[in-house]
């Protein structure tokens, strides 16, 4: 009994801890009223549950969140609205889906290579492709790791 | 293995925070006010080369700054917290100890590598703080904290050391140490340079080599430690933990004088909100609330008055804080008078988790309970959907004596709805 109490005491620690980092945790499958009768043979596999900002997000000081406006990108996959996860710590190269500075907006396109030179595509043919070079300025602000899209079933917050 | 100390601090970091997350700001002139839009207190590089001077109150160079062309913007305290945070994890990746100093400065202390160079370090370390973060920082080193505060200061003033100083392996350190100006040694205050000057003591250099039966005569065992660390030897040791907070205040500027007690005390509740949010988030209990309010202190019959109360039992429970605060703000209040700020602070703070309970209490332990977690989801839905989505009826929505931040950005990086749009 007096074990079975101190694991629970320490799961409830353990996800104090996490939730001071800032991380939600799902509650664990233990209750709090223990019963007297044989301990749940459960009890030694309980897990603390899924966390999805652990999953989506491997660098969290350098993770920032976007809203995606527009169709360029579709055919990646990336649609008008979505919630996008870019990761700045990640260097980019040809073949990423990366957030570019033009013109003091933030624009998302795929960096490819053509020849020699590096293009800004765009995932949809009614969008033009963007040549590097004929711009003295652009910056590429992060790279995109994740996009989350909608379904529309659960109404949100917006 | 020899240890050195570095101060790391971001350039004009309010700026660079706006600028980080919108591009439209980047290589134009940007000025943030502070608190109340009352004065400028960061600038663009660009602002700083169209002449407008630091601290200037903003109602006074209002229409000038339109004229140029500047872009204006309110505190956003909640992107600058964040920024901050970031920016600190990211140094405590990268060193073996830190000690946060303010929202935009750190005091890092580093192993030296045996060729006892850090310039790759530092370099990697601005390098990232550009890419990671999109903020410009400087990085001084020296042996102590304050050689490093000195070289953060020659890192960022002289252009050529392009943002990294290390004064400990500096061939000319005597040279860089007449540059600077006794003013500007940390430590020294107004009272104390012009102590020094009288004595001929005009420059960081003069400081380090004065007799030290002199300085000790003067400043005690402070003045000692301070010439032994502009020495290089350090004496300051970096502080990891922060001392638990002793108090918790939460104060503010009304938008307009104030002069009824209905205004007032709907002033106070706000703080009083605030503040048991903040002590619930840190996991703290009160043991007393003091409430304090005054008019402007450059204006005729200055008035200014404070109350406290003892609470029976330490709480962070926003409904009973309140209920002890009414009867203080009545106290406080005098009818005639032009309130320009109030504000609230907890104090005798207690740790949540060791708390003293008395026998005084008005809850059974289950209702404390169910207190807590109402308490808790309140804070959980107000952090989900923003704050104020659930409030206290003694506090009022849209108030019109709300501090000014007329040019407020988005809280871009902590709240859902806010976050930028990037074009697709």
């Amino acid at each position: 009994m007096q074990v079975l109490l101190y694991r629970f005491m320490e799961i409830l620690r353990s996800s104090k801890s996490l939730k001071a980092k800032g991380l939600q945790v799902l509650p664990p499958l233990l209750s709090e009223c223990v019963s007297a009768g044989f301990p749940s043979p459960a009890d030694d596999y309980i897990d603390l549950g899924i966390d999805l900002n652990e999953e989506l997000i491997r660098h969290p000081t350098s993770t920032f969140f976007l809203r995606v406006s527009g169709n360029s990108m579709n055919g990646a996959g990336i649609h008008n609205n979505d919630l996008l996860v870019v990761d700045r710590s990640l260097e980019p190269h040809p073949g990423h889906i990366v957030i570019a500075v033009l013109d003091g907006a933030f624009t998302l396109k795929r960096l490819v290579l053509k020849g020699t030179t590096l293009c800004l595509q765009a995932e949809n043919p009614d969008y033009p492709t963007i040549d590097l070079q004929k711009y003295d300025n652009i910056q590429i602000w992060g790279v995109a790791v994740y996009s989350i899209h909608s379904l529309n079933i659960i109404k949100s917050s917006k | 293995m020899s240890q050195a100390i570095a101060l790391i601090d971001g350039n004009n970091f309010y700026v660079a925070c706006e600028q980080s997350l919108d591009p439209s700001l980047v290589g134009i002139p940007v000025v943030v006010l502070s608190n109340n839009d009352g004065c400028i207190v960061a600038r663009s590089p660009e602002a700083r080369e169209l002449g407008i001077p630091m601290g200037q109150p903003y109602f006074k160079v209002r229409y000038e700054l339109e004229k140029l062309g500047v872009v204006v913007r309110s505190s956003n305290y909640a992107l600058y917290g964040d920024m901050s945070n970031r920016f600190m994890k990211l140094l405590a990746q990268h060193s073996e100890k830190i000690e946060v100093y303010s929202i935009d400065e750190a005091f890092v202390q580093i192993n030296r590598p045996p060729d006892s160079n850090l310039r790759p370090w530092a370099r990697q370390l601005r390098a990232l703080a550009h890419q990671n973060l999109g903020l410009p920082i400087a990085i001084g080193i020296g042996a102590s904290k304050v050689q490093a505060k000195l070289a953060n200061h020659l890192a960022k003033n002289i252009s050529t050391h392009t943002g990294i100083f290390d004064l400990y392996t500096n061939k000319d350190q005597d040279f860089w140490l007449k540059t600077i100006a006794i003013e500007n040694v940390w430590g020294i205050g107004p009272q104390l340079a012009k102590w020094c000057r009288i004595r001929g003591v005009n420059t960081a250099q003069e400081l380090r080599d004065m007799p030290n039966n002199e300085i000790r005569n003067k400043l005690g065992v402070i003045g000692i430690r301070l010439q032994n660390e502009l020495k290089g030897k350090a004496c300051l040791p970096i502080q990891i933990i922060s001392p638990p907070k002793q108090e918790v205040c939460v104060s503010r500027s009304f938008g307009r004088p104030v002069t009824n007690l209905r205004e007032l005390r709907q002033a106070v509740s706000t703080h009083i909100v605030r503040a048991s949010e903040k002590l619930r988030r840190q996991k703290q209990h009160a043991g007393a609330i003091t409430v304090f309010t005054r008019t402007n202190p450059f204006k005729p019959s200055f008035y200014s008055q404070s109350a406290t109360t003892q609470l029976e039992v330490a709480s962070n429970d926003t409904s009973i804080l309140l209920k002890a605060s009414l009867p203080l703000t009545k106290q406080i209040f005098q009818p005639y008078r032009c309130l320009i700020k109030a504000g609230v602070i907890m104090q005798q703070l207690q740790n949540s988790d060791y708390l003293q309970t008395s026998l005084l209490c008005l809850y059974t332990p289950e209702e404390l309970r169910r207190r807590q977690r109402l308490m808790n989801t309140i804070d959980q839905l107000n952090k989900r959907y923003g704050n104020g989505t659930i409030g206290w009826a003694a506090c009022v929505p849209k108030p019109n004596w709300e501090m000014r931040r007329e040019q407020l950005s988005y809280a871009q990086t902590t709240r859902i709805i806010e976050i930028p749009i990037v074009h697709s």
